[in-house]
């Protein structure tokens, strides 16, 4: 008996104090009906889809006291303190009669297995027995002195059983109306407290009857005698003040006024099961299809406790009797059933204390019931049980041949669509409807639009995140009740359902700012009803219920009406393109939804995208959107985020899981929007899944990430950095083919793919250090031909041969020359072999180069500081010059000494070999780039090595390392033969990364400006 | 406490404690797209709407001085850590709890500056006060048991302000007692070693202070 908590969250909003509450689920456990007394509402829970709002049925004019749904659940009554009973058809919730009018409060209702009665009882005198067939009271049962808290109809439909509030229980025969067994006062007296109602409840074979006893306990009496039979005692500390018996009548589940619920095995009379409340639950309900108890608690807060029977022992549903089986008519009645006296129940009761006496009575009396006596008398062992349960069984399949046919048919077709349920549709960033709080209808990363309810209209307010820039849009009454909406920087849509006849459903579009008067404009539709709504720049749409799609100009011009293939799940605009989720076809019996998605560009008028949704198995979509980028995005129930890319043809990927980035259990991530790496969200704290409006919510960035399998590797971040980055890079690259395919200009895009490429090698070159480090040497070989610049090749080469990988720089090399001459005979016309032409324009460049000024600055790079050193008048010179001179800070090369000491602390440097590698290839080019934009800079002189210059300079230059630097700087740039030296490399790639750091940062700046040369 | 009531007695008067607080970092939520700021202390931003940053508190604060942003109450500054941290400190008499060494400082600008983005803003307030009170009793029991033998105080995770306020008056207090023991003072320690020469020198030091 570990404790689990149960959470709970509100369903009506009571007035602070305690009041009775109820709660019921339906036939097949997909909805759940919860009414308070203090809540003139009831409200219908969609279990499958928490974030959804509940239905809200508002007919009553105060408190709902008590609920009843039929056997089928095709039909709702609920009962008032306003006095009358109404009826709804279920689960939709239509509203169809007053069924009947008291005149004081009602206090309980039930409906008999076939549906055919509605018992309703409360404060007045007398029971009313209603034929819900045509609502007329077929009988009214007069006998309690107080007022009537509970009834139940007996599963055969033989008995009703009723209790009022000083605790007297009494038996009803229906077919004769007569009291045939009264109970004084074996209930607890319950009359001072509205609150606290009383209950009496069959079990679902119709053999007992259960009772909260004076004991705080419960106690079972007979059907036929009304004896005591046994006591349900244990850990409950004040009175039960509600039960409720399991499906199969095995379990039965107790809330008393102690704040616990126990849930009891009956044949062991033992509790096997405790919960405490911080409330005292007021009523249990058990879930007909599944191991879950609904508890509703005095102050209208609900929650499903599941499993609420320890999933080691038998299922509360397993054995339950069949539907059909119950569905009597009324008519069956038991040969000796009738004419018990009445008093003999009541009299056994005052005398036994203990019920085991009680059963050789009732076996003298009954035939019929001797093996379950038998069974209570000697605290049964589990088979026993079992055989009770098999005879009552047989006796029920006995009853059912007899059955209705009728009944049983629509039973069947009821359970069979119970299994799954097409999700419905929503709106992309709403959250639930909540009574008197104010909520979403539509929050992105704009802002958002809010609603509160408030007397029959309501106010609706838009606020954009960014004060400052955002139009302010002041408040709207709202007297529709409009329940979708969306947002753009230009305007709001709002759309509502339709409610009956009168209200239709009603499409409002408003202009934030518009230069013409009045530009606010609403459509009617009748018939049909707004599913969803989408708002993109200059056109409105809008999904209805005849599966129609509905654009409209943002003037208010209706433009097209398109038919889509199923109904509709949520739609979205960005920009001129709109995603509409629908319905692909019935959801698969494992509960997979099928949806499909269709993108339509609305100013072109064409469909670029059309595919299936995938989500994770047995989940629903709760999210849909654009990235920033405009990339397809879909979140779904199980926190699986999906992005369309259009790798192999369109495919969707998923790019970011809930359950592996959640920090703690209880967060719930409420998606708003993403970008290309990250994730925008509100972080929910469970129960809550979705973001309340005040306070503020506040976005919450997380970064991407495929869900990618733990890898020998160990280098997870780097190989999701890897796929990440080819993902970007293949939308930069659709870009850039649809921008030219329009004949834009895509200089930008093309700067963002080479810096996306680059980004790309470097991440491969880190891969290939770690794959080096743990011996994957083909994996590493793999990667080298994954790189896209010739550098990083390079960078790969000298890499390898730091970790001292001979074959691997064999490898490599052959892989470089087998690439230079697919280029050579490629020719630099080929886009992606640009770099390759960069770098023999750069070697032409640089042969034209002015040979004095690079001396010069090489003269600055050794730091010989002579002041009268004649520079050349570029704008870049003097920055270059202190740039140089910082370097000559870093560095002690005031002397000749300093050039030594730079040679001997550089290959320490060296030997931290992932970062310096990746960096440099980058610098080279960068600098190459620069020279040819003929800003010549002593950067580029020292760092850049200017081949034929630096040569002509050699001689000037004193010191060994700096001769050494340039020869092999210039080995480099001839790739086929420069290997056989490696170790002259070393100390000028350490060399140059001493420099290139300093001025990376200088570097950067003017990368872009080069790129852009350098491509046009 | 003597130091508490009168200014002139601290090192910093308690504007300057509070400038050298608005250095700390807090989180705050704008409600406008900005660049970011290049500061001389550091860059800060760019700024998001909704989306939170952390700034130092000066930067914070002045921010919301013109509506652009909500100031995110720092993690300690909730009603159940306050809650906790007061049950601490009333319980252990001779140990101060951890809490930022600003928190007066940030607590008092906060509460000035940013009380409509504090939840439950009374009882936070009146739990800050409640802590501060316990540890300023605290140090002034502690202070009581200076005698002529005390060498040094440790007191850890004492708050700036607390230590601004103690400070004066505790180099005084065993300056004094140096200065009236002085003649055993002196003679114990040039046999003892090279404590003795530091007391000698504080003392002229001090006596230099307008009081």
């Amino acid at each position: 008996m570990k404790a689990r908590s149960v959470r709970l969250r509100e369903a009506h909003k009571g007035s602070g104090s305690a009041s009775h509450c109820s709660i019921l689920w339906d036939l097949d456990g997909r909805h759940l009906v919860t009414a308070s007394a203090s809540d003139p509402s009831v409200s219908i829970h969609d279990v499958s889809q928490p974030s959804k709002p509940a239905k809200v049925l508002q007919h009553h004019r105060d408190g709902v006291t008590a609920l009843a749904l039929n056997a089928n659940s095709s039909s709702l009554a609920t009962g008032s303190i306003d006095h009358s009973v109404k009826l709804y058809s279920f689960p939709d919730g239509e509203f169809q009669s007053n069924v009947t009018r008291f005149t004081l409060p009602i206090r309980s209702l039930a409906f008999n297995k076939s549906a055919s009665l509605l018992a309703a009882a409360g404060d007045d005198d007398g029971i009313k027995l209603i034929a819900t067939l045509d609502s007329s009271i077929s009988k009214v049962l007069k006998g309690h002195k107080g007022s009537v808290t509970g009834l139940a109809f007996d599963p055969t439909n033989e008995f009703l059983a009723s209790v009022d509030a000083f605790g007297t229980v009494i038996y009803w025969e229906l077919s004769s109306g007569k009291a045939v067994h009264t109970l004084k006062a074996i209930a607890p007296n319950c009359d001072a407290e509205t609150s606290l109602l009383n209950v009496v409840s069959w079990s679902p074979d119709g053999e007992t009857l259960a009772v909260p006893g004076l004991r705080n306990d419960v106690v079972m009496y007979d059907r036929d005698t009304a004896e005591k039979l046994f006591t349900l005692k244990g850990d409950h500390e004040r009175p039960v003040c509600f039960l409720s018996w399991s499906p199969n009548g095995k379990y039965i589940a107790t809330s008393a006024l102690d704040k616990q619920v126990l849930i009891w095995d009956v044949d062991l009379r033992q509790d096997i099961e405790r919960q405490k409340f911080d409330e005292r639950i007021c009523c249990l309900s058990w879930k007909p299809n599944g191991n879950a108890l609904a508890v509703i608690d005095v102050m209208g807060k609900f929650g499903s406790w599941e499993p609420a029977v320890p999933s080691c022992m038998k299922s509360p549903t397993d054995g339950a009797p069949s539907l059909q089986a119950k569905n009597a008519n009324g008519l069956f009645s038991f040969d000796e059933d009738d004419e018990k006296p009445s008093t003999s129940g009541s009299l056994d009761d005052a005398i036994e204390e203990s019920h085991g006496e009680s059963a050789p009575l009732s076996r003298k009396r009954l035939r019929k019931h001797s093996v379950y006596d038998d069974n209570s008398t000697e605290d049964s062992d589990g088979e026993e049980g079992l055989m009770c349960q098999i005879e009552s069984r047989k006796r029920s399949s006995i009853k059912c041949q007899e059955g209705v046919r009728g009944a049983k048919e629509e039973c069947v077709s009821s359970s069979k669509c119970a299994k799954s349920k097409m999700q419905e549709a929503f709106q992309p960033g709403s959250t639930p409807a909540q009574t008197g709080k104010r909520r979403f209808l539509a929050y992105n990363m704009l802002g958002s639009i809010t609603t509160i309810e408030n007397e029959g209209y309501s106010h609706i307010e838009v606020d954009f995140h960014d004060t400052g820039r955002g139009p302010r849009v002041s408040s709207m009454t709202d007297y529709f009740g409009f329940t979708m909406a969306s947002l753009n920087e230009n305007g709001s849509v709002f759309a509502n359902p339709c409610k009956g006849e009168k209200n239709m459903s009603t499409l409002m579009y408003r202009p934030f700012s518009s230069w013409a008067s009045n530009s606010e404009w609403s459509m009617r539709l009748e018939g049909e009803e707004v599913k969803v709504v989408a708002l993109g720049t200059g056109w409105v749409a809008a999904v209805t219920s005849f599966n129609f799609l509905r654009i409209f100009t943002e003037g208010g011009l209706q433009r097209h009406v398109l038919c889509l293939n199923g109904p509709v799940v949520t739609a979205l605009g960005f920009n001129n393109l709109l995603a509409v989720v629908t319905h692909a076809s019935d959801c698969l019996p494992s509960g997979d939804q099928m949806l499909e998605v269709k993108v339509f560009d609305i100013s072109e008028g064409t469909q670029p995208v059309g595919c299936h949704l995938p989500l994770t198995p047995c989940s629903y979509l709760t999210w849909f959107g654009f990235s920033e980028e405009g990339q397809l995005s879909a979140y779904d129930s199980k926190g699986v985020l999906r992005v369309f890319s259009n790798q192999y043809g369109g495919s969707w990927l998923p790019v970011f899981s809930a359950s592996k980035a959640r920090k703690s259990e209880d967060e719930n991530y409420w998606i708003v929007g993403l970008n290309a790496s990250k994730l925008f969200c509100i972080i929910c704290k469970s129960p809550e899944s979705f973001p309340s409006v005040m306070p503020k919510p506040v976005l919450t960035l997380l970064s991407l990430s495929f869900p990618l399998a733990s890898s020998d590797l160990g280098a997870d971040d780097l190989e999701n950095e890897f796929i990440m980055s080819n993902l970007h890079l293949s939308q930069i690259q659709k870009k850039i083919e649809e921008f030219s395919a329009a004949g834009l200009n895509t200089t930008e895009l093309d700067d963002e793919a080479f810096n996306t490429e680059a980004a790309i090698d470097r991440c491969i070159l880190r891969l290939i250090a770690n794959c080096c480090n743990s011996d994957k040497l083909v994996r590493a070989t793999e990667l080298v031909k994954l790189l896209s610049l010739e550098k990083s090749v390079k960078g790969a080469i000298k890499l390898v041969t730091a970790l001292k990988l001979p074959m691997l720089a064999e490898r490599f090399n052959s892989i470089l020359e087998e690439r230079l001459f697919n280029e050579s005979k490629g020719t630099a016309a080929a886009p992606s072999l640009a770099t390759n032409g960069t770098i023999t324009n750069n070697t032409l460049l640089l042969r034209a180069s002015p040979a004095p000024e690079i001396t010069k600055v090489v003269e600055t790079a050794s730091a010989s500081s002579s002041p009268t050193l004649p520079q050349s008048h570029f704008s870049m010179q003097e920055k270059v010059e202190k740039a140089s001179n910082m370097v000559g800070g870093m560095e002690p090369c005031k002397d000749p000494d300093g050039e030594n000491e730079k040679i001997v602390f550089n290959p320490m440097k060296f030997h931290q070999p992932i970062n310096p590698f990746a960096k440099q290839s980058n610098d080279q080019e960068k600098a190459q780039e620069r020279r040819r934009r003929d800003v010549e800079t002593c950067k580029d002189a020292s760092k850049g090595n200017p081949k034929e210059g630096v040569d002509q300079v050699l001689p000037k230059v004193t010191s060994g390392g700096i001769s050494n630097d340039g020869s092999s700087q210039r080995q480099s740039h001839r790739p086929v033969n420069p290997f056989a030296k490696a170790s002259s490399n070393h100390e000028k790639s350490s060399l140059l990364d001493s420099i290139k750091k300093m001025k990376k940062a200088d570097h950067e700046k003017n990368e872009k400006v080069n790129n852009k040369k350098a491509r046009s | 406490m003597a130091g508490q009531s009168n200014p002139d007695l601290s090192v910093f008067s308690a504007p300057e404690v509070e400038f050298l607080a608005e250095d700390e970092m807090v989180e705050i939520v704008p409600n406008i797209r900005m660049e970011a700021l290049n500061m001389i202390c550091g860059d800060f931003g760019p700024f998001f709407p909704q989306i939170a940053s952390k700034v130092p508190l000066w930067l914070a604060v002045a921010l919301k001085k013109r509506g652009k942003c909500t100031i995110r109450t720092p993690e300690w500054m909730s009603v159940e850590r306050l809650t906790q941290v007061l049950e601490a400190e009333r319980e252990s008499p001779r140990e101060f709890q951890p809490l930022p060494f600003h928190y007066v400082e940030i607590s008092r600008l906060l509460f000035d500056r940013a009380h409509d983005d504090i939840p439950d803003l009374y009882m936070v307030r009146s739990l800050i006060e409640d802590i501060r009170d316990v540890r300023f009793h605290k140090v002034e029991t502690g202070l009581e048991t200076i005698s002529g033998r005390t060498h040094a105080v440790k007191l850890k995770n004492l708050s700036a302000m607390e230590v601004n306020i103690v400070r004066p008056f505790m180099v005084r207090a065993l300056q004094a007692f140096y200065r009236h023991d002085s003649p055993q003072m002196i003679q114990q320690p040039r046999t003892m070693g090279s404590r003795q020469p530091q007391v000698v020198d504080r003392g002229p030091r001090r006596d230099l202070r307008p009081r």
